[in-house]
């Protein structure tokens, strides 16, 4: 009976004192509410004319999970890196087969978008900040 | 294997302390949430073994936090090595004493220090609360080449409660985290998460993440977008699901039917948001909730040994 009871009571704690861990959570994934202009960071290949493309998950963050890779971007702004991940995002981009041709830069951004346009395929940048920016090595 | 002996089980009632469960019950949930943990770890270890490479950006979340910063390359790698090696003992039931906290608590560690670089990844915590009340519980006493190596593996059986209160415990983590979940949105997203646009706005938040990143994003995201007038639906839907999880543990058909509900939910999230919880999704979440030794006991024909013939 205590054993469960202190279970219980462990479960029940982040909720108590908001604090998000491991394992014991609040369990906070999307539940905060959420308009439709949001700010994303992420990272692009800008070329000598300033046309940004798209690079990958894996070039971004060396990963495949979409959470990891913006979770990680996103502590790298907030607590100043952002020029340390441009450069490891850059020599990742350096060695990718699929890096446009004529980009010389990678940039490390956030942008605003209007998410519902943006998954319908419209113009929905609505703001655009440069953190980082740093040259791909050839 | 043997044949599980007639324990009674009270699905009734709300069994919690006292709950009763057979020892194979205990077994198979053993077997189902270390093959589960085992090779979602197989399959992640690139990115754990990776994080042997990993310098800066470490912001440590749970026991990591008592670490200055990242630990070597030998201990993440070592880490990695020890868990797989204990978490096959834990499946097999092989040393469990020994090899089954071990596991756990390798897991755990992994988990936390893969969670200390900026982002938790939510679907690990009930795996990780599952392999520690397994561990912990005499969940190798039969089906596990521990009771092979003893003659009589029934001979070492506790009483049915030693075996259906982990069981239970391990029900009301499920629901409790399903409960928790459902605060969490009226918490910190208000009603505005029911009525408001919030359920569609983040559905298109994870495709446009998607795409802004580099990957691909669901398919059904830009059309579910369209259909503004269900998304109020679906997110009363969520949090009602949530926060009735611990009908669950009611049992029966009501047990059965909030399953099928959570299920479908957590197929809605992969479907419109490419985001899977793999515990759910494959059912393994909700196994304490079921007697599930019958996944072996009552296995189609084809899976019985044949008798052996008597030479008369």
């Amino acid at each position: 009976m205590l054993v469960t009871g202190g279970v219980v009571v462990a479960l029940l704690a982040p909720v108590a004192f908001d604090r998000d861990s491991f394992p014991l959570s609040t369990y906070p994934m999307y539940s905060r509410a959420r308009g439709q202009a949001v700010t994303f960071a992420t990272a692009q290949a800008v070329d000598e004319d300033g046309n940004a493309s798209t690079l990958t998950l894996a070039v971004i963050g060396d990963s495949d999970d979409p959470l990891i890779v913006a979770g990680e971007l996103r502590t790298s702004i907030r607590n100043d890196r952002a020029d340390e991940r441009c450069e490891e995002i850059a020599r990742r981009a350096g060695v990718w087969g699929g890096l446009p041709a004529g980009s010389t830069t990678i940039e490390v951004v956030t942008e605003r978008h209007d998410v519902v346009v943006q998954v319908g395929g419209g113009d929905s940048l609505l703001e655009r900040t440069v953190h980082a920016s740093c040259e791909v090595p050839t | 294997m043997t044949d599980v002996l007639d324990t009674p089980t009270r699905t009734r009632s709300l069994p919690i302390v006292d709950a009763v469960a057979p020892p194979e019950r205990l077994a198979m949930f053993r077997m189902l949430i270390g093959t589960f943990a085992l090779v979602y770890l197989l399959i992640r270890l690139p990115v754990f073994l990776q994080l042997g490479d990993r310098r800066t950006g470490f912001d440590g979340v749970g026991v990591a936090g008592l670490l200055d910063g990242p630990v070597s390359n030998a201990v993440v790698a070592g880490t990695v090595a020890v868990t797989v090696v204990a978490g096959i003992g834990f499946v097999l039931g092989w040393r469990f004493r020994s090899l089954g906290p071990l596991f756990a608590l390798g897991m755990l560690a992994l988990g936390t220090y893969r969670g200390s670089w900026g982002q938790l990844l939510h679907f690990e915590n009930l795996m990780v609360l599952y392999l520690l009340i397994v561990a912990l519980a005499p969940s190798a006493d039969t089906w596990s080449l521990d009771a092979r190596r003893r003659a009589d593996d029934r001979r070492h059986a506790g009483a049915p409660t030693v075996y259906g209160w982990p069981i239970a415990l391990a029900s009301l983590a499920l629901v409790i985290t399903y409960v928790i979940a459902g605060i969490a949105k009226l918490r910190y997203g208000g009603l505005d998460w029911v009525f408001g646009d919030t359920l569609r706005n983040h559905v298109a938040y994870a495709a446009a993440r998607l795409d802004l990143l580099g990957g691909t994003p669901s398919p059904f995201a830009g059309l579910g977008v369209r259909v503004e007038s269900v998304w109020p639906f679906a997110a009363a839907a969520t949090i009602a699901i949530e926060l009735a999880a611990p009908i669950a543990l009611l049992g029966g058909r009501i047990r059965t039917v909030w399953v099928i509900a959570a299920w479908l939910m957590h197929l809605g999230v992969l479907a419109f948001m490419l985001i899977g919880f793999p515990m759910p999704l494959f059912l393994v979440a909700f196994a304490p909730l079921f007697r599930i030794e019958r996944l072996w006991t009552d296995r189609p024909p084809w899976l019985l040994r044949p008798a052996p013939q008597r030479a008369d």
